[in-house]
């Protein structure tokens, strides 16, 4: 075929088509910028989640470099720099530790960065003066300086103690620059300069990996930790490897090298994936429905031109590309709109979630200019895809248009399979059924736009049923305040195993607080149980069930060393607390000291133990050696099992074993126990209107305690109504762009129905069908919209409801169940579809019936 | 008896330098049971005085009595009640509601007046023209020739004062034409029931009883019954 030069005429066409139909373009530019807020919005929350992970990520492994070789040599560090596939290679040279007295749940590191790079990358530049260039300069962070009670100078003095491979030496320093100390680093660093590298520190001769394996114990002063980073991010362990493998012949030559774990991909966990493609797919399908609808009913309104084009000789592929270049024209001009609107949005929203869901520091969590790229471009691409799939559906019924079916077309004429019609009654109603039913594709789309806002506003609401405040703080707190242990894990604050954190001076200083009703306390140590009789067998069983599936090797622990176990030292108002089992707890019994509560479990379990997989039931003996941690006496002591039962979650250890026993005393007996008046956690009850008043005298008495802190049932309900503010406002703003999509998609399709229907409505008042009948013909059809809407909504509604919440909540919720937000809707949408159709009648009555029965 | 008459009836479209008037001063009477043709060119507004006879539009002066009711004094809702039951109309382009059966489009005036169907006369109308094997049929399943004798029988299921047919033929073949007026005059004359048809074909017009032409907005031969 001879190749013309049409695509000039054709777009001239598309362009004219565009300009003729001003409202409609309104409607399919807003339909494109509804689409594109949405996505650009989902990219902008998920680029600063992603973002905000990983930075969050970065600060806890305290790097940024996508990769490092560990101690190195000079000439190593060469070698690498050297390399063309890296860029931004940075060292540091291994110092020591900073051992001061006052640091001793610090984790200091002292080091020298070869360059500011290196000092920003481990997100420890100073924000303040400089990096160390003269012998006694040091920078440190602002936690070290607290530590070591020094102001936030330049220039004051620095003593540092310092342990260079086991040998200890003081030192003093000036201070040239200091950061905020960042605790969720696994080590504070401190800086020195190259200068006392060269007079303090020995230079390595022989290569680190030299040592390992020999007696002479290992010295890792003086070598270096290179790090770099690659052009991309796509499969760094492999570039790494490979780049090992380059320099050094093969992987074993090489320094020990790593990954930055920040940017490993197992950051984003399957859960938060799936829920992400949720969302993804019901923007696409919202985007989908409207805009697919749009373009169908532009092109049946259009249908009569498509054939005329056609009889004059433009081929299908020409129509279908004019139709292709109106909708490069709508997402040309609503993209931009929707980005804008879009990234404004997420980044209100990020800033409520990260605000409200108390995620790691909020700045980590922003939808800044560095993602914003990448977020415009994932939006406007996935905006562009929904217009380009929801058009070429209509774009091919354009193009397979045939002249003489397009010249005659009503919307009847399309698959109307059936030959015949009963007869019946002709009234508004009857008409406006049936009118339903000539275009049955049209109102589905319509009534499952609606319906989708519908489902997911219900969904939200049910979501919010499930939670209870109640609910939420259960395992959160016992009373109104409780004092716990801070358990942390990869942080700079050296976490001990130690149970007991609370000094007998708190307790009494919290015992005297004024406006307090009631204060329990717990404390705890570590036991072995002896296992005897009907408990060994039971054990033995257990063992016997599970050792072939026993990942953690704890059946030979056990053997080995014993089963190991709490035991807590309780205050008899706690009973109350307790949350047991099998048995009751008698107030009487425990008093007299010879009963204990027990719980055994093997972990794994997870609940689902029967009668066999616990040792001891109420009424068998318990016996087990405790000891005495402050004089190192141990003693052997057997208690008659009340009731099988635990402390409230919120009150033990807060951490736990995978065979988890736990036997728990009156506080009597634990003290005959041991000497030590230390407490694990306390539970405190305000006085009636006094809640205030002890909460900040709490407050001031637990604030300066490490290791401690005070839990208080107030901050959890601001917490908690945060939360469930953060799902009204995700949601409802999801449901109130959803229904807008819908109603537009409403309006839209019975306006251009009605327009469509122009000649015919003419023709019914003509033969006389007065204008009252007309609307209420009319209104009929809205309503059974509405109607239709209502009954998809509660029939698909309630099982994607399940789904949806059960998703999002993970539990299961009917008794939160509720269809209420559709039924408070149904009536509003009633009122909508019965106005806008006799509205659009209305207008459509400006013309008379002579001028409206001419149209063709 | 005259059913239908017209009192120097005028229609002007548009203001000023577009002003275009359609009708002047045109006056016509119409004898029960007669079948009138009014013939004239394109433009020459012949739809116009069919639209106002039937009250689809109201005139800028003058005035229309149907069975010596002035039927522009009602208004809208009148006017469209006053048509479904005075008034058959049959168009070019048939004009059938699409989602109706044949039987729901014939009797669809009678219903929309709540009126009882009188189906020995519907029935019969419905035999005259042939239509007795379709009556369950959509109109999108019929033929141009089937579809005007269902607008025929809708026009006439009413019993009206008129039937106004407004180029009947003007989508069929000739052949068609031919069988469609026959049964227009036809079941005229069974139901004494007049009709008058515009049209712009000369031997389509002869076929009539009585031929009423007019040019330019004037009627220029035939608007008195006996002239």
């Amino acid at each position: 075929m001879n190749k013309v030069k049409n695509k000039a005429v054709i777009r001239r066409l598309a362009f004219r088509e565009f300009r003729k139909s001003g409202k409609m373009n309104c409607i399919v530019i807003f339909s494109v910028i509804l689409t594109c807020v949405m996505f650009a919005a989902l990219a902008s929350v998920g680029g600063a989640l992603i973002n905000g992970f990983q930075n969050e990520s970065m600060r806890a492994v305290g790097a940024k470099s996508m990769a490092g070789f560990k101690f190195c040599m000079e000439e190593d560090y060469e070698k690498i720099r050297s390399d063309r596939s890296v860029t931004g290679v940075t060292y540091r040279i291994i110092v020591g530790t900073v051992i001061n007295d006052e640091l001793k749940d610090l984790n200091v590191e002292l080091n020298h960065a070869g360059s500011d790079a290196e000092a920003k990358d481990s997100f420890c530049f100073p924000e303040t003066g400089r990096l160390p260039e003269s012998e006694d300069e040091i920078a440190v962070s602002t936690l070290m300086l607290d530590r070591l009670g020094l102001p936030y100078e330049t220039g004051v003095k620095v003593p540092v103690v310092l342990n260079i491979d086991g040998e200890i030496g003081e030192h003093e320093f000036t201070l040239c620059g200091f950061w905020k100390g960042d605790p969720v680093a696994p080590a504070q660093q401190a800086w020195v300069s190259r200068e006392f590298v060269n007079k303090n520190v020995p230079k390595p001769q022989t290569s680190f990996y030299d040592q390992l394996g020999k007696d002479s114990g290992v010295k890792y002063a003086g070598y270096m930790q290179v790090s770099f980073d690659f052009r991309s991010s796509l499969d760094i362990a492999g570039k790494t490897e490979k780049l090992a493998e380059r320099l050094y012949g093969n992987k074993e030559n090489a320094p020990y090298f790593g990954v930055n774990p920040a940017y490993q991909t197992s950051n984003a966990d399957s859960d938060s994936v799936t829920g992400y493609l949720m969302f993804t797919l019901l923007i696409f399908a919202a985007g989908y429905l409207i805009i697919y609808n749009i373009f169908r009913i532009n092109i049946s309104v259009n249908i009569r031109s498509y054939g005329l084009l056609k009889t004059i000789g433009t081929t299908s592929k020409q129509i279908r590309h004019m139709v292709r270049t109106e909708a490069l024209i709508y997402s040309l001009i609503g993209i931009p709109f929707g980005l804008g609107g879009g990234v404004f949005l997420g980044r209100a929203l990020m800033k409520f979630i990260a605000v409200t869901l108390n995620i790691g520091s909020a700045d980590n969590y922003t939808v800044s200019s560095d993602i914003l790229l990448p977020v415009c471009a994932a939006a406007a691409a996935f905006t562009f895809a929904t217009v380009l799939i929801s058009c070429s559906g209509p774009c091919r019924a354009a193009g397979n248009v045939s002249p003489i079916e397009a010249l005659r077309y009503n919307e009847t004429s399309i698959n109307i399979k059936k030959e015949q019609k009963k007869t019946g009654k002709t009234t508004p109603l009857s008409l406006a059924l049936s009118n339903l039913a000539r275009n049955r594709k049209k109102g589905m789309v319509v009534v499952l736009s609606l319906s989708l806002s519908l489902i997911i506003l219900n969904s939200v609401s049910v979501l919010l049923n499930t939670f209870s405040f109640e609910d939420q703080i259960r395992g959160e707190i016992t009373g109104d305040f409780n004092v716990v242990r801070k358990v942390m894990h990869n942080s700079a604050e050296s976490f001990s195993d130690e149970l007991q954190k609370i000094n007998p001076e708190i307790l009494e200083s919290l015992r005297n607080t004024e406006g307090i009703s009631e204060m329990e306390t717990v404390y705890g140590s570590e036991i072995f149980l002896e296992l005897s009789g009907e408990a060994e067998k039971k054990m033995d069983a257990l063992k016997e069930k599970y050792a072939a599936s026993d990942q953690s090797g704890i059946f030979e622990t056990i053997e080995n060393h014993g089963a190991f176990g709490t035991l807590y030292g309780i205050t008899d108002g706690l009973g109350k607390e307790l949350v047991l089992s099998d048995g009751e707890f008698d107030e009487q019994k425990w008093k007299t000291g010879r009963y204990a509560i027990v719980t055994t479990g093997y972990l794994e379990l997870r609940g689902t133990e029967t009668d066999e997989d616990v040792l001891y039931r109420p009424g068998d003996t318990v016996t087990f050696t405790a000891k005495d941690q402050n004089t190192g006496k141990t003693e052997k002591r057997e208690y008659e099992v009340m009731a099988v039962g635990s402390l409230p979650e919120t009150l033990d250890k807060q951490s736990s074993f995978y065979f988890d026993s736990t036997v728990i005393i009156p506080e009597t007996e634990y003290f005959d126990l041991t000497e030590n008046r230390k407490a694990l956690s306390v539970m405190i009850n305000a006085g009636e209107g006094k809640y205030d008043e002890v909460s900040e005298k709490l407050s001031d008495i637990i604030a300066p305690e490490p290791g401690i802190y005070l839990k208080s049932i107030e901050s959890l309900r601001a917490e908690y109504e945060d939360f469930t503010r953060m799902i009204k406002i995700v949601g409802g703003s999801l449901s109130a762009i959803l229904g807008l999509i819908g109603i537009l998609n409403f309006v839209n399709s019975t306006v251009t129905g009605i327009v469509s229907r122009k000649r015919e409505l003419a023709v019914m008042n003509a033969v006389g069908m007065t204008g009252k009948q007309l609307s209420s013909m009319l209104m009929w059809e809205g309503i059974c919209y509405a109607v239709l809407t209502a009954a998809v909504s509660v029939l698909l509604g309630t099982p994607l409801c399940f789904l949806l919440v059960n998703f999002i909540a993970g539990e299961s919720f009917s008794d939160s169940f509720t269809l209420t937000p559709v039924f408070v809707c149904v009536p509003v949408l009633i009122i909508l579809s019965a106005v806008i159709p006799a509205l659009a009648y209305r207008i459509l009555c400006r013309e008379s019936v002579v001028e409206r029965l001419r149209e063709n | 008896m005259y059913v239908l008459k017209t009192e120097a009836l005028t229609k002007v479209y548009g203001k000023g330098q577009n002003k275009v008037t359609a009708l002047e001063n045109a006056e016509l009477s119409i004898e029960e049971g007669s079948f009138a043709a009014i013939i004239g060119t394109s433009g020459s507004g012949k739809s116009t005085l069919l639209h106002m006879m039937g009250g689809l539009d109201r005139p800028t002066s003058g005035k229309v009595y149907v069975e010596n009711k002035d039927i522009f004094s009602l208004k809208d809702e009148e006017l469209t009640i006053f048509r479904r039951r005075k008034i058959g109309f049959v168009f070019q382009s048939f004009n059938l509601v699409p989602t109706l059966n044949v039987y729901e489009n014939i009797v669809f005036p009678i219903q929309l007046d709540g009126s009882d169907v009188d189906d020995k006369f519907v029935s019969e109308v419905i035999s005259t023209l042939g239509l007795e094997n379709m009556k369950n049929r959509l109109p999108n399943q019929l033929s141009g020739g089937q579809q005007q004798r269902v607008a025929i029988a809708r026009a006439l299921a009413s019993k009206p004062a008129i039937v106004l047919a407004d180029e009947p033929t003007g989508n069929l073949d000739s052949k068609t034409s031919q069988d469609v007026l026959g049964l227009l005059k036809v079941t005229g004359q069974k139901f004494s029931q007049t009709i008058v048809m515009i049209t712009h074909n000369e031997a389509i017009a002869q076929m009539a009883d009585r031929i009423i032409r007019i040019e330019d907005g004037h009627i220029v031969k035939g608007g008195a019954e006996n002239e």
